[in-house]
């Protein structure tokens, strides 16, 4: 098999934030440059660049990914959700994001996009973790700055205002 | 400002809180230019070396470089070397290199591949100069020497008992010293104990790298966006280098993401700037991750204490010897050495200190500011020595602690301030809140540190400037830069309380060094203590300026109105400022403007010249187990606290506390910078351990006290740095408490424990 040359280039179909994507790009463009350098979604940040730290991590069809350390090709077909995709249309901050203002679950803001995309993740994936699932998750992530507590906290009021909402839905 | 508060210490979110959750807040690392090259950096791989050839003729061959440049490219320049006191970091090596990581070529292109691709393509020479990669190899009297001749440096004015001089000897660049009282005093005691402590190093780990956007126009102005904690003192930096004016220099600080004292001083921009000056484009160096550990990181240290106790249990003499580990080039290490001197003894008073403070080079990475500043080696030292001499003593660490803690007011040396936080009543809170009282849980010890540092920088000014427009809208313009620590809120919410209006009426205006007012640089804590006090002078000229112009055109006495939501209260009467604005000065309208200025007054009575402008003080208690088989530390409780004076915000008080606190945490367990000789070897994120949400404590706390008699507006002081200090000494003197072992080299790795345990035995 002829290896492929890393400027040969290929076309690459996805959503990003609930919006149709077509573009065509290197086979080594990487997924965080795209995003930030091609559709100036410069919320997503980039720290190590090793998918150590996490600052740099979305969603791809609702999972974690560091997107310093994924390809673009590696995204085809799949949905994409970065930061500036938690407010819905109507800009308002998701529950998540709401409580992590409350908290002040931030300081620099380096790692807050990276943060607020894992934790979304995992309140997908359950809807209702306790603080050692909260902790393990996080856990991938480095943030230099809160200590984590007030980050766990916004995740545990996050938890209860989403549950409060859907009660009051039923 | 009398009365309830509206604004200080309310729960309200923080200003930048929108802006940072939703992913708009712009960092340095966002900016673009039109026409914009990427630079990358060629470091040595050797730690000590002449260098001689190096040959970029390949790398210019390359399509998309615009320019490669070596240290013979500095020949015309008139000073290109950077450092604080010291001026001996070149822009680029010239004659050689001295660890592995010093810059030696830099170049231009297109876009980063090519850039990278181009360093490839360059070739160096090299002869070895042996090496000195630690303190006692540099201090030997065969070590190599790395600045066989001096660089330019100078010794800062000192007051009463402090001195420093410039190469005192082989590779110490410089030597702080202090001494008050007699020597005599050891004489009076007795007991005399000495100890030795070592200090592992950290780097900063901020998470926007060090990142700079330079414009080298052709008018020779020159533009920097940074991610920098100082721009004021960049500018003057880059002004001497160049030989531009400052006033031809634009510094641009947008919010940066994570300093923790790395960001001071020329990092990337006097590269950026000849990369540019060489092309004619704006030029973006972004260094990765790995280079930003061999860029800055904290001071290794070795520390000698000799420590005189009465036969009354009062410390009363002591005598220290302190090295640090300043690695390849000063930057800032003369301050931290003067830091670390200076805030050995702790928060007690003694009769007599004798403490020299050394600067050791080594080819190893720059050691510069960290959070602390010297203060967390010096209360790592100070504080497990007063548990080691209470424990000697037959006495209960608390007890000892109680009975030589500073009083309320009192100075910790001849001409400073006096303490301005009651340092019995903050150890009782976290004594109580760690159950310090109570019987241990089988396994378990309890340790308890206070930790202790002047805050508020040395002879340190600041100006703030306050407008308001014709429909009330407040700007306020200083150049605290937002790293994350609140200031922006802050400093907003004392300029809202000041004219009574809402926090939501201030805008921060960005930092441009061509308009921002002045200021020496975000460090030391400063922003509130000293920045606070001069933004609260700019708001209340401003509202003054109001009231009178009120008693002007409402014919009271303007000592009988307020001014509220940008209205007038007369009386029972209201009258909005708007339309009276209009009336005198037409439909545009007009602007209030006021001006603040703080600086602490000289004082040569005072060691460091001016008296310190507030005190910072953290206390810890820490609950650990150790396993005797593993050699593990676990800290189950871990409880900080630290003075704000008053909360400005509470959430954020406590984040810094927190913030710090963990920090602390990994340093005492398991985070630091391992060197194989002058070989940094885990130099990188993934083999760099910092602490993770994992590692929090099963009981976390951080309590902030308000005290109340902070300097700055409404009784506040800065805080941020104070609950790091504390935090590994707690930590020590809890795992003897559980364990009987006395652990005095960073960080308690299980190794270490263990062969702590079977020493013990023996």
């Amino acid at each position: 098999m002829k290896p492929i040359s890393k400027k040969a280039r290929i076309a690459v179909n996805c959503s990003v934030n609930g919006a149709d994507c077509s573009h065509e790009v290197s086979t080594s463009r990487v997924l965080a440059d795209f995003l930030r350098d091609d559709l100036g979604l410069k919320g997503t940040k980039v720290s190590c660049g090793r998918s150590v730290c996490g600052a740099c991590t979305v969603l791809i069809d609702g999972a974690p990914r560091a997107a310093c350390s994924a390809f673009v090709f590696e995204a085809d077909g799949c949905e994409i959700e970065t930061v500036e995709g938690l407010e819905g249309k109507q800009g308002v901050p998701n529950p998540l994001q709401q409580a992590f203002i409350r908290r002040s679950a931030f300081q620099c803001g380096f790692c807050t996009s990276g943060m607020l995309m894992l934790l979304w993740g995992l309140l997908r994936d359950n809807p209702n973790p306790d603080r050692a699932e909260i902790l393990r998750w996080m856990s991938s992530n480095t943030c230099r700055c809160t200590g984590y507590s007030l980050i766990v906290e916004a995740v545990e009021e996050a938890v209860r205002e989403m549950n409060r909402s859907r009660e009051a839905a039923q | 400002m009398n009365g309830p508060l509206n604004v200080i210490g309310a729960d309200a979110p923080r200003s930048d809180a929108h802006d940072k959750t939703t992913g708009r807040a712009r960092y340095t690392v966002d900016f673009e230019a039109p026409g914009m090259l990427h630079a990358m950096v060629l470091r040595s791989a050797r730690s000590h070396a002449r260098l001689v050839g190096v040959d970029v003729r390949e790398a210019l061959k390359l399509s998309g470089v615009h320019t490669v440049l070596t240290g013979a490219d500095m020949a015309d320049e008139k000073m290109p070397f950077y450092g604080y006191f010291i001026k001996d970091q070149p822009i680029l090596a010239t004659d050689r290199v001295r660890y592995i990581g010093d810059q030696i070529a830099a170049v231009a292109a297109e876009c980063q591949e090519t850039a990278a691709e181009a360093l490839r393509l360059i070739r160096v020479e090299y002869e070895d100069l042996g090496e000195a990669a630690d303190i006692e190899t540099a201090r030997s009297d065969d070590a190599p020497e790395l600045f066989p001749e001096a660089p330019f440096g100078i010794v800062p004015q000192y007051g009463k008992g402090a001195s420093a001089v410039l190469r005192p000897r082989r590779n110490v660049c410089y030597e702080f010293r202090y001494t008050t009282g007699s020597e005599t005093v050891f004489d009076e005691c007795a007991h005399i104990f000495e100890d030795e402590f070592r200090f592992s190093r950290m780097h900063h780990l901020h998470l926007e790298p060090f990142v700079s956007l330079c414009h080298w126009h052709e008018n020779d102005e020159i533009e920097i966006v940074s991610s920098c904690q100082n721009p004021f003192p960049l500018r003057k930096e880059i002004s001497r280098i160049f030989a531009i004016p400052e006033n031809r220099i634009s510094v641009k600080v947008p919010y940066v993401g994570g300093g923790f004292g790395s960001k001071n001083n020329c990092k990337t921009e006097p590269l950026a700037l000849v990369l540019s000056r060489a092309t004619g484009r704006p030029v973006r160096l972004c260094l990765t991750a790995e280079e930003g550990f061999l860029t800055n990181t904290q001071h290794a240290a070795i520390l000698r204490l000799k420590t005189g106790v009465d036969a009354d249990g009062r410390i009363r003499a002591r005598r220290s010897r302190i090295d640090l580990d300043a690695g390849a080039y000063s930057d800032a290490s003369p301050l931290v050495a003067e830091k670390a001197g200076y805030r050995i003894t702790g928060p007690y008073a003694l009769d007599h200190i004798d403490t020299v403070c050394a600067c050791v080079m080594t080819n190893t990475a720059p050691a510069g500011p960290f959070r602390g500043f010297g203060g967390t080696q010096a209360s790592w030292a100070a504080e497990s020595q007063t548990d080691m001499i209470a424990r000697r003593l037959d006495m209960d660490p608390y007890e000892f602690r109680m009975r030589n803690l500073l009083d309320l007011g009192q100075p910790f040396v001849p001409g400073e301030s006096g303490v301005d936080s009651d340092l019995r009543l903050g150890l009782d809170v976290v004594a109580d809140a760690i159950g310090y009282h109570a019987p241990r849980a089988p396994g378990r010890g309890i340790g308890l540190a206070v930790g202790f540092k002047d805050g508020g920088g040395v002879n340190k000014p600041a100006q703030a400037r306050v407008k308001v427009s014709t429909s009330g809208d407040v700007h306020l313009q200083c150049g605290t830069v937002e790293l994350g620590q609140g200031s922006r809120t802050a400093l907003a919410r004392i300029v809202a309380e000041i004219l009574g209006c809402p926090e939501s009426r201030v805008e921060f205006l960005p930092i441009d060094t061509r308009y921002t007012p002045f200021d020496q640089g975000t460090n030391a804590s400063s922003g509130i203590s000293v920045m606070g006090q001069a933004v609260a002078r700019a708001a209340e000229s401003v509202r003054d300026q109001v009231l009178e112009f009120a008693e002007r055109a409402l014919g009271a006495p303007a000592e009988t109105m307020t001014l509220d939501d940008w209205t007038i209260l007369k009386g029972n009467e209201s009258h909005p400022l708007a339309p009276m604005v209009m009336l005198e000065y037409g439909g545009t309208g007009f602007e209030f403007s006021g001006d603040g200025f703080h600086k602490a007054t000289n004082d040569h009575d005072a060691p460091l010249e001016t008296k310190c402008v507030f005190w910072e003080i953290g206390w810890a208690g820490a609950e650990v187990s150790v396993d005797v088989e593993t050699g593990l530390v676990r800290v189950h409780k871990l409880v900080v606290s630290g003075d704000a004076g008053r909360a400005i915000h509470k959430m954020v008080c406590r984040g810094q506390d927190e913030g710090a606190a963990l920090m602390g945490l990994g340093q005492a367990l398991f985070e630091r910078m391992v060197y194989d000789g002058a070989n940094l070897i885990n130099g990188n994120t993934l083999s760099y351990r910092v602490p993770l949400a994992e590692d929090l404590p099963e009981v976390f706390e951080a309590i902030t006290q308000e005290q109340g008699h902070g300097p700055g507006p409404f009784g506040a002081k800065g805080m941020g740095e104070g609950a790091m200090l504390p935090v590994a000494p707690a930590i020590a003197n809890a795992i003897e408490d559980a364990a009987g072992i006395r652990l005095t080299e960073l960080p308690f790795t299980p190794e270490r424990v263990l062969n702590a345990l079977s020493n013990q035995q023996k």
